[in-house]
């Protein structure tokens, strides 16, 4: 029998991290139904029954940024089920589906410069980018994460942000806040700002774009002033979920099924769809 | 048209097939409802009217149902869910089914085929038999269904009938369409000038069934390109009310939202899925309240673009029927025809 693929498989909570007031972590036991290896930039479809679904970017892999047979998310509340979901605790159950979207493998990235941008939420989809370029750390040159939050308190993953800004030869992390008060000694300035920073040879960077929707015309239009090829631009789109699976139709851009053929896409791929970015 | 397997069928026999179809089938046919027609089940011995204009509904309403439950979920004492999916259902027969809803039918079967298979469409519509009617004037005023290629559409019919009086001539399409048909019928072969009727009557239709379009519709992906920018669009929505019903009456309109229902104790409940639509406001909205398609001159635009090009590049079919449908209904009579003659032109 084929499986109904709308029905869900329960899987254990082992951790719930408030990382802020509205963002909770999770570390939550992997599917099982079938073999579960995602790849950056693909999400899962997680609920609970009665309440409903929603679709939940993979923030960590099994057996890269999570522990084999585990994967993480940061579930920001937003409404209903968020609200529900962002409460629940260690040995409680979520009800998973997926991974869904396009697999993109890393052959192509190798041997490359890496620029990593992330704002706000956008750090969540991103962070499985960073672990797995920093795991396989030779195989890249330069690598620059850029990550941007609207205020020093709304900074997501801190501790991971020290860990990798620790890693001071070989990765450069650079964060910046759109306004703060006087005790933030850090950077001011949108996101864009940071890019000034970055003197990686862009004939042979990679860049990889995370945020809210706002976002991406200004880095696109940044980082191809910068000289970037448009087919190494790649980012990940969010449009409405309803299915995860080319069915419900409302996260279709133009004739694409963002559910299927993204989330991640390069800039070349899309550049001509009106209802892209 | 090809005069081989085609056999006559007395009126009066309609009853016989109705009774021979209701021993595998749910059997339905139009029936009147208000002042439109939909599809009702049909009992043996009910009256068959093959005689119908068209229903508002289109025939996905029976294959992908307006309101369809995903499954069912029982929290267990240990506060385990388990899941059920829905349970088996007879399959249909569809009597009298116009070359629009054949052709609305193929497009569902072409979305499934290209992308991920929903087993709960697919399943119906691969068990469903399948009687389609030929039409010999209009339903609607703004039928264009000619110009679309569905007015000789017989696919995926498995009897296909021209009614031209006292007999109904029925094409065989399909192994069980000669099943069913055989046991109905002596199967006599029509006679010549039976065979002549329906060759006059033929030609006579082209004349009720006007062409409206200056154009094939393969070109409609191009023309529709080039048209991206202009200003038909806002020309268009400045009259759209954002209602949605051109989504709801459209034979191949397929996306839905999914919400879940529970009783007050939360242990028993239903995922299911109900009919949306690109038209309805905040289809396109997402958590923190962004838009990406606001405005109703892009969903107009996006509506339109979805059934004349994205449909035909991704699925291989042009995605409108010209069943008329959306326009008759439209309140201010936004019509995709019009639209399609104007992006289209004259040459
Ligand atoms: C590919 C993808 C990855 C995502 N990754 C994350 C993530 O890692 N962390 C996170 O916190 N959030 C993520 N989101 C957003 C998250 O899906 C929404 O916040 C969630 O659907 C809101 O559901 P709700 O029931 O809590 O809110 P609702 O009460 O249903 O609605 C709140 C708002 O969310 C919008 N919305 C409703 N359903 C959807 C839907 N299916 N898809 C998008 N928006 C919807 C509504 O229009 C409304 O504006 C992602 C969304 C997508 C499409
Ligand atoms: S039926 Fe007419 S008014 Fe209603 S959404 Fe469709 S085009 Fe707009
Ligand atoms: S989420 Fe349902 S089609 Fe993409």
């Amino acid at each position: 029998m084929v499986q109904n693929r709308m029905i869900p498989e329960p899987c254990r909570i082992y951790e719930a991290m408030q990382q802020t007031p509205r963002e909770v972590h999770f570390v939550v036991e992997a599917p099982k139904r079938e073999p579960f290896r995602p790849e950056p930039g693909q999400f899962v479809m997680i609920s609970i029954p009665g309440i409903g679904e929603a679709p939940i970017s993979l923030a960590a892999l099994p057996g890269e940024g999570a522990a084999e047979g585990t994967f993480e998310m940061l579930i920001r509340r937003a409404g209903r089920l968020t609200n529900l979901i962002t409460r629940l605790k260690p040995g409680d159950t979520m009800y998973v589906r997926g991974p869904f979207g396009r697999r993109v493998t890393w052959e192509k990235f190798e041997g490359s410069n890496l620029i990593l941008i992330a704002g706000g939420l956008g750090l969540a989809p991103l962070r499985p980018f960073v672990q797995r370029s920093l795991l396989h750390r030779e195989l890249f040159r330069r690598i620059d994460i850029l990550v941007g939050a609207r205020a020093p308190e709304e900074i997501l993953f801190k501790e991971d942000l020290a860990s990798w800004s620790a890693r001071r030869d070989d990765v450069r992390v650079l964060v910046s806040v759109d306004a703060a008060r006087s005790t933030w000694s850090g950077r001011i300035g949108v996101i864009t700002t940071l890019f000034d920073e970055i003197d990686a040879d862009v004939e042979d960077a990679y860049a990889f774009i995370c945020g809210p929707p706002v976002m991406y015309r200004h880095c696109l239009r940044k980082l191809l002033g910068m000289g970037l090829y448009e087919n190494h631009l790649w980012m990940t789109l969010e449009r409405r979920m309803k299915c995860g699976i080319g069915l419900c139709g409302n996260c279709q851009m133009n004739g694409l099924y963002v559910c299927q053929e993204g989330p991640l896409f390069s800039y070349r791929e899309v550049r001509h769809l009106k209802e892209a970015v | 048209m090809t005069e081989r397997d085609v056999y006559r069928l007395p009126r009066e026999r309609l009853g016989a097939l109705v009774a021979r179809l209701e021993r595998d089938y749910r059997v339905l046919g139009p029936a009147p409802r208000g002042d439109t027609y939909a599809w009702e089940e049909l009992r043996p011995g009910d009256p068959v009217s093959l005689d119908y204009p068209t229903t508002m509904l289109p025939l996905r309403a029976l294959l992908a149902p307006q309101r369809e439950v995903l499954f069912t979920f029982r929290r267990g004492d240990d506060g385990e869910v388990a899941f059920d999916p829905p349970a088996d259902e007879r399959p249909l027969a569809l009597l009298g089914v116009h070359g629009c809803d054949l052709t609305g039918l193929r497009v569902l079967r072409a979305f499934h085929d290209s992308g991920t298979r929903d087993r709960l469409v697919t399943n119906r519509l691969d068990r469903a038999f399948i009687v389609g009617l030929a039409c010999w004037v209009p339903c609607l005023g703004e039928a264009f269904c000619r110009d679309m290629g569905s007015l000789d559409n017989e696919i995926p019919a498995d009897l296909y009938a021209w009614d031209i009086g006292d007999v109904l001539l029925v094409k065989v399409l399909t192994n069980r369409g000669r099943d069913v048909l055989t046991e109905v019928t002596p199967m006599e072969a029509a006679t010549a000038e039976e065979v002549v009727t329906l060759r006059r009557r033929l030609r006579v239709r082209l004349e009720a069934f006007p062409q409206h379009l200056k154009f094939a519709p393969e070109r409609l992906p191009i023309a529709l390109e080039a048209a991206e920018g202009d200003l038909l669009w806002d020309a268009n929505a400045d009259r759209c009310l954002s209602c949605g019903r051109c989504n709801l009456v459209c034979p191949t309109c397929t996306c839905f939202d999914v919400t879940d229902a529970s009783p007050l104790d939360g242990r028993t409940g239903v995922r299911v899925r109900t009919w949306t639509g690109c038209q309805v406001t905040g289809f396109s909205r997402v958590a923190g309240g962004h838009d990406f398609r606001p405005g109703r001159a892009q969903q107009l635009r996006y509506r339109i673009f979805r059934k004349g090009k994205y449909m035909p590049e991704r699925y291989g079919m042009v995605g409108c029927t010209g069943c008329g449908r959306c326009p008759h209904h439209c309140p201010t009579r936004i019509s995709i025809r019009e639209i399609f003659r104007q992006v289209g032109g004259t040459a």
